[in-house]
């Protein structure tokens, strides 16, 4: 039995319990103030699905793996005050992002706070448009349509320019920093930190994309898919691979006809989620970040919630009609949805185009594809070496050009002309519409002080040769025809 | 009171039952962890035979997250793109496994090899495309001694440790955190520490051995490996042979030089060179393996075959090749000896009288102990059935298609690449020169140990015509 206490005792105990409360609820609430100021994993959520799309986060920001894309949310916006000599134009607009009125990021980059927040990029930065009407319009926003002026390469090469600078320091980030907001002591060490973390991570990437200064351009609307890939999941070495994969983004929208379709621009997979989770890695996220709440909000809302754009210009409906007689014997077995060969793979040697961007994707990686996201239900099952390019449906083709899946020819009416009579250089990146032709206007080197890409068909995997159907139609009947695809 | 009452106290019982209980679990929990074994039974026999497992894992398995990062950490150790495909893997779609690489868990998940590693042959007709797999032939990719010198060279780099190899796992897979702390502390030091001594105790041999390349083996593995037998200094490498239509082959002997009269113990030993211990062998998986490959056909030549070309070819054959070569010929099945066909010695003498004896006794007391182990003076004339995928020829694959085969020997090509996959309709073949091959195969040296394409002159006399004939009856073989 243990002896009753003293009362001296007794005092001591008591001031000791209270000593302990009071210990326990500072610490409890500077936990509190800690979790909500560094919250290990805290996403910026929208409910409208449009936003959501827009501004969502994927599973992109966190940096727990090697792999990690997310930069911290103020490092992001003070790179272009720190490095304009690095930029053609003023600031991230000269990539051809597509910035609303009323948002400090643009679209296509989801926030989370993990520790500090952070950007990611999500399927919008690669998968929304715009157009205009006339040079002095205002862009119009469409979502799920090729991101036709956004050029990834050089936004990539940016970043990689900014943090092998000797100027990109934590002092001088930070100092760039409180140029803008307020940062506390805390936060400020953490940006200390972070700076070099995110300098850390970049690096590591540019090493795994230094074979893109062997290969040409993307240019703004195309994107190497699979090359990157290799490096990035693999370390794949590219000393004996010189393939150039450089592709033009496809629309993403109306996927539930697509179900079963052979996806991708070679066919290499005909199940939408894989496609999906393929495409998320690509953006940034790992198999152990990657939010797949978040990514199947966005599929659902794309199997028929988002439709291809209605077409916003007159159409001449006689010359149409036309059209549709020439699409239905020459262009709908294979283009239409409900035809014998659309989504499948036509073979290389029938189709012709450029071989680049297939020869790119080798059953070496489909192989190692099998072993993406193992450990989990959603290991990668569907991924295979094709022979081809895939049928594509051509809902909303008007917003699709450039066109083939290198984007080596800017509008439809080229398409029709014989591979020899196509544009051998033309300009990308520009968004004024095109209504002749039903493409982009493809002759516009520089606008306002944003510097359009010229691109060369000469080039390996820029070959503009190849899909030889409807170019021996009359020119009357190429006008129709085009005039009808409008309507698609 | 004594000095003992504290150990037959009510309170020390007590104690003991629960220390008692306490072990009880922890050993529990390792067993589990570490030594439960799980292995999967696939019904069909084409997927028993690519995927199943044959009682490697436990003695040699590689831990699953260990084998999956490995490529990625260490692809500077690789001969190429392609992580595991570099080194000839042969990997289905969809696949989470290549062909020839088990998937079982002994405590943990842990990546083995079976037979179809090195009996898949992977076949494609243009460098660009998927390869077609024909299982149960010999592999004109794999490369056995490229695959454990990367996991070895692996395990003597400084950057093969915990940290680095749970930050490759970590950023990949969401590992639950009691298997974090196995890896960290006990799985990884641990197959870092079994490479280092499976490569000193084991393979302790090879680096003063020829390379193997693709698509060949060597003997001293049964003889180092399996039965311990000192090193002779002798060079065993050897072409990878077809094992299909094995029902056909019942009466005769195994092995190019004939070592064993019977197919039963030619699969166990062989499983037994691939890892698996006596207390580990599956049998009853490699009797279902076995069984299987009695009827399983040759493949068909799959290209277009001149028909009256090739039916001017049957007599021919039947002529110079049939005796030794056809179903039903004298000498089909025996072998012939080094004086006569004249080809390399060295895999012959790589197995000796001695190493029969010793394997005919390795087993005793076990119930699937050998006894048909013999040695020979000569190589085995093998039927030709599937011949077309057979090459590259001879023994120790040292011609690389059937049109130099029929030249006289001092005409054939004394350096080649063998390893690449894309095939030579022309010669017969696969394709064993220009800068593909090049890049992707291995050069073969005729002038290495172990290496001659000399001998088996036999139909070198034959008209260009007549050979032409010959070649395209061959294909329907």
């Amino acid at each position: 039995m243990a002896e009753p206490l003293t009362p001296i005792e007794q005092t001591g105990r008591s001031m000791a319990a209270r000593v302990v409360v009071v210990l326990v609820m500072l610490v409890y609430i500077l936990g509190l103030f800690l979790f909500r100021r560094f919250n290990p994993n805290f996403p910026v959520v929208y409910t409208p699905i449009e936003d959501h799309f827009k501004y969502g986060s994927i599973g992109s920001e966190a940096a727990t793996g090697p792999v990690a894309d997310g930069i911290p949310y103020w490092i992001w916006r003070v790179l272009p005050d720190m490095f304009p000599d690095k930029l053609s134009g003023n600031g991230y607009a000269s990539f051809g992002f597509v910035f609303e009125p009323g948002q400090d990021v643009p679209i296509g980059f989801g926030r989370r706070r993990v520790y500090i927040d952070r950007l990611g990029m999500n399927c919008a930065i690669c998968h929304t448009g715009t157009v205009r009407d006339t040079p002095g319009s205002t862009p119009r926003i469409y979502l799920g349509m090729p991101a036709n002026t956004f050029d990834m390469q050089s936004y990539l090469r940016f970043l990689i320019a900014c943090v092998s600078d000797s100027r990109f320091t934590a002092d001088n980030v930070v100092r760039a920093i409180k140029a803008r907001t307020s940062l506390d002591p805390l936060e400020t060490l953490v940006y200390q930190q972070a700076v070099y973390a995110t300098r850390e991570v970049l690096l590591e990437r540019a090493g795994q994309l230094s074979f893109m200064s062997s290969r040409p351009d993307w240019g703004p609307g195309r994107v190497d898919t699979f090359n990157p890939y290799k490096t990035v999941q693999f370390n794949f070495p590219m000393d004996n691979d010189h393939s150039v994969g450089a592709t033009d983004l496809p629309s993403i929208w109306n996927q539930a006809p697509r179900i079963g379709m052979h996806l991708h621009w070679d066919g290499n997979n005909d199940l939408l989620e894989e496609r999906d989770k393929s495409a998320a890695l690509g953006a940034g996220v790992t198999p152990v970040t990657i939010d797949l709440k978040s990514i199947q909000r966005v599929e659902d809302w794309l199997l028929d919630g988002l439709q291809a754009p209605k077409y916003p210009y007159a159409i001449d409906e006689n010359l149409a009609a036309q059209g549709a007689a020439v699409y239905k014997s020459h262009c709908g077995g294979c283009h239409d949805f409900g035809s014998a060969y659309v989504g499948k793979v036509t073979p290389i040697e029938e189709i012709g185009t450029d071989r680049g961007r297939l020869d790119s994707y080798t059953y070496d990686f489909a192989a190692n594809m099998n072993l993406l996201y193992a450990g989990y239900p959603w290991r990668f099952t569907h991924f295979r070496k094709t022979n081809g390019y895939a049928n594509m449906p051509l809902d909303g083709v008007w917003l699709r050009a450039p066109y083939l899946h290198n984007g080596s020819v800017p509008t439809l009416r080229d398409l029709l002309e014989d591979p020899a009579a196509r544009p051998k250089t033309f300009y990308r990146g520009y968004d004024v519409y095109d209504r002749t032709k039903a493409g982009f206007v493809s002759d516009v080197s520089q606008e306002n002080g944003r510097k359009y890409f010229l691109y060369d068909t000469a080039l390996p995997g820029n070959g503009n040769g190849g899909h030889l159907y409807g170019t021996q139609l009359s020119p009357g009947e190429k006008d129709a025809l085009v005039e009808y695809m409008k309507k698609l | 009171m004594n000095q003992f009452s504290y150990f037959r106290s009510h309170r020390f019982r007590r104690l003991l039952v629960v220390s008692l209980v306490l072990i009880a679990c922890v050993g529990a929990f390792f067993w589990y962890k570490l030594f439960r074994k799980v292995i999967t039974v696939y019904a069909d026999p084409v997927e028993h035979f690519k995927y199943g497992s044959i009682g490697v894992e436990a003695p040699a398995g590689i831990p699953y997250w260990i084998w999956v990062v490995l490529p990625r950490i260490f692809a500077d150790k690789l001969p190429g793109a392609g992580g595991y495909v570099a080194l000839g893997a042969s990997w289905e779609m969809g696949k989470e496994m290549p062909i020839g690489f088990t998937k079982e868990i002994v405590g943990i998940p842990r990546v083995g090899v079976n037979c179809a590693g090195c009996h898949t042959t992977s076949v494609r007709t243009s460098p660009n495309e998927a390869p077609q797999f024909y299982f149960g032939g010999a592999t004109s990719r794999f490369q056995p001694q490229g695959y454990v010198r990367f996991l070895f060279a692996c395990a003597h780099d400084d950057r093969f440790t915990s940290a680095n190899i749970m930050k490759a796992i970590l950023a990949i897979y969401d590992m639950p955190m009691v298997d974090r702390v196995l890896y960290r502390y006990l799985i990884i030091p641990a197959t870092k520490r079994e490479l280092l001594k499976t490569e000193k105790v084991d393979y302790y041999w090879m680096p003063e051995r020829p390379d193997w390349g693709p698509g060949r083996t060597d003997m001293n593995p049964f003889q180092r490996e399996v039965m311990r037998l000192p090193d002779d200094h002798v060079v065993g490498s050897t072409d990878v042979m077809a094992i299909w239509n094995e029902r056909a082959h019942e009466n005769m002997l195994h092995h190019s030089d004939g070592l064993n009269s019977t197919l039963t113990e030619s699969v166990r030993s062989a499983a037994l060179a691939a890892g698996a211990t006596k207390s580990s062998i599956d049998i009853p998986a490699l009797d279902r393996v076995e069984a299987w490959l009695r009827d399983l056909p040759a493949p068909k030549y799959p290209f277009a075959i001149d028909q009256a070309l090739a039916a001017r070819g049957q007599p021919i054959f039947a002529q110079q090749c049939a005796a030794c070569h056809a179903f039903g010929g004298a000498r089909t099945g025996t072998v012939v000896s080094i004086a006569e066909v004249g080809t390399d010695l060295n895999r012959n003498k790589s197995w000796p009288q001695s190493s029969a004896d010793a394997f005919n006794k390795w087993a005793d007391g076990y119930p699937w102990a050998f006894h048909h182990f013999r040695s020979s003076d000569g190589y085995l004339s093998v039927p030709l059935e599937g011949v077309w995928l057979r090459a590259p020829y001879l023994h120790n694959g040292s011609v690389p298609n059937m049109r130099e085969l029929l030249l006289p020997p001092g005409e054939r090509s004394k350096v080649f690449y063998r390893g690449y996959d894309v095939y030579d309709q022309a010669n017969m073949g696969f394709v064993s020169a220009g800068p593909q091959a090049e890049l992707e195969g291995f050069r073969y040296d005729t002038s290495v140990v172990g290496n001659s394409n000399q001998g088996h002159s036999y139909g070198s006399d034959l008209s260009a015509a007549d050979k032409q004939a010959l070649m395209e009856y061959l294909k329907t073989l």
